[in-house]
């Protein structure tokens, strides 16, 4: 049973390329069949981030407009064996892909992989309405920032219009040390206002820009804390139960005061 | 002219009807129903019209409630008497009139109200659920929002005063009624108490209730 995932945030910056990028690794890691969609038409970021972008042949306009099959534009993953990318076009723009081209793309896939990961753009436009359009479920990535939160809550609701329902949040960045002080919103101000189940508290990690630049997922790296908290959301997603890190006391405060006793 | 029969002066509360010394009331009739008729969207649905008590005969001002009530607007005395509009619901009751029902329909919601949706509604509203910032309620009736009101309510968008909005956790970005505006003060505390905004000596007034 396969089941496609449109990851968005309305809000540009909080990390769906990021997140997509992580998950599709995590799934991968775990012998999952996963494609990656990037339907970032024009503003494609997923393959640098896979550190594939070398690779490409065809991209996901040549498929929907019948030039190849999908398999054809597939790019299969370096080290992760069942790990795949359907990029985009770097020339073209959204209005090259409609929502009824994509469902039927969704459906070819689902014969073939078990998870299929959608990378949305950013805005409620078209490339989002093309985008959610063949999703199972959505997840949401926010950061805990006032106009991140405010965005997702418009997603949230532009999500529910178009009927679906199985919403699952990912709040991203978060910075320990300035929630503790208060000057960060916390879990419960954004479950306050979105008021959906959160399936991922991700810190902001140094690791991420440096793991982006070199196109390796932090989620392989074993000593970050933003791999653990990705870890974590992959099982959350294959239903296990798993409880969140307490970062905010325990490991990443104190040694974060470490690093400051060492200076 | 015709158009001196009766005059509409805009007012705090609605729309002040008053006419012309003197005419005759199927003169008057005529005009108010020509007025309706021509669809200029000038009497929106909801529209409070007021007369003053004295300037009409009882059986000619019921006749004129009927005629406004078949286009949805509403009908009263500036000052209406207790006793008086206690036997004009009476009669309401017995003659069941479309428009009014709709006025006094309450819709309800029965979901998180979430930034950019908008419920407009020509009687009250009901919200199971939050309304969350960037979310608003334009209502010609009263508001009750069962979760934590954030959003911009407008209750008695047409004119009623007597409107009210109830929240459990009442912190909205502004509170409309009528024609009054409050907005929310810059610091913004969580209740822990119902509370009600109602319009009290021509101000918005917030105080907490029982429920």
């Amino acid at each position: 049973m396969s089941e496609v995932i449109v990851i968005t945030s309305g809000k540009g910056g909080v990390g769906k390329t990021t997140t997509t990028a992580n998950l599709g690794v995590g799934l991968a890691m775990r012998d999952k069949r996963v494609v990656l969609v990037d339907t970032d038409t024009g503003l494609r970021n997923l393959d640098l981030l896979l550190g594939l972008e070398n690779r490409i042949m065809y991209d996901l306009i040549d498929v929907t407009e019948g030039r190849v099959p999908y398999k054809k534009a597939l790019v299969r993953h370096k080290k992760y064996e069942t790990l795949f990318l359907l990029p985009t076009s770097q020339v073209k723009d959204k209005s090259a892909v409609n929502p009824e081209q994509l469902v039927k793309l969704c459906d070819e896939l689902r014969k073939e992989f078990d998870y299929i990961l959608i990378d949305c753009p950013a805005g409620i436009e078209q490339g989002f309405q093309t985008a959610i359009a063949g999703a199972d479920c959505a997840i949401v990535v926010t950061m805990p920032e006032i106009s991140a939160v405010r965005d997702a809550d418009k997603i949230i609701g532009e999500l529910n219009r178009a009927d679906k329902d199985s919403i699952k949040l990912i709040v991203n960045r978060i910075r320990p040390q300035m929630v503790e002080k208060g000057d960060m919103l916390d879990m419960d101000d954004i479950n306050d206002i979105l008021s959906i189940d959160c399936i991922g508290q991700v810190p902001d990690d140094e690791k991420v820009v440096t793991s982006t630049n070199r196109g390796e997922p932090v989620i392989a790296m074993n000593d970050s804390l933003a791999g653990q908290a990705y870890r974590n959301i992959v099982g959350r997603i294959c239903g296990e139960k798993i409880p969140f890190m307490d970062f905010p006391k325990d490991t990443f405060f104190t040694r974060l005061k470490r690093v400051f006793g060492i200076q | 002219m015709s158009e001196d029969i009766v005059k509409i002066k805009g007012t705090k509360s609605g729309l002040q009807l008053s006419f012309h010394l003197g005419a005759d009331f199927e003169a008057i009739e005529q005009d108010i129903r020509g007025k309706l008729e021509s669809g200029s969207g000038f009497f929106t649905r909801g529209t409070v019209i007021q007369v003053a008590p004295d300037a009409l005969k009882k059986e000619d001002r019921e006749r004129l409630r009927k005629l406004f009530s078949q286009h949805g607007v509403l009908f009263r005395t500036t000052e209406p008497v207790v006793l008086q509009t206690a036997s004009e619901t009476a009669v309401e009751s017995k003659v069941p009139v479309q428009p009014e029902e709709d006025l006094q329909q309450m819709q309800v919601v029965n979901r998180t109200l979430r930034g950019g949706q908008e419920i407009r509604a020509k009687g009250s509203v009901l919200v199971c659920g939050n309304v969350n910032p960037g979310a608003q309620i334009i209502a010609g009736g009263s508001i009750d929002i069962r979760g934590t009101c954030r959003g911009m309510v407008h209750a008695g968008a047409y004119g009623d005063s007597k409107a009210v909005v109830i929240a459990d956790h009442l912190m909205p970005m502004q509170i409309r009624i009528a024609n009054l505006i409050a907005r929310s003060p810059d610091e913004m505390e969580k209740t822990e108490k119902a509370e009600r905004a109602s319009i009290k000596d021509g101000q918005i007034v917030i105080e907490p209730i029982e429920r």
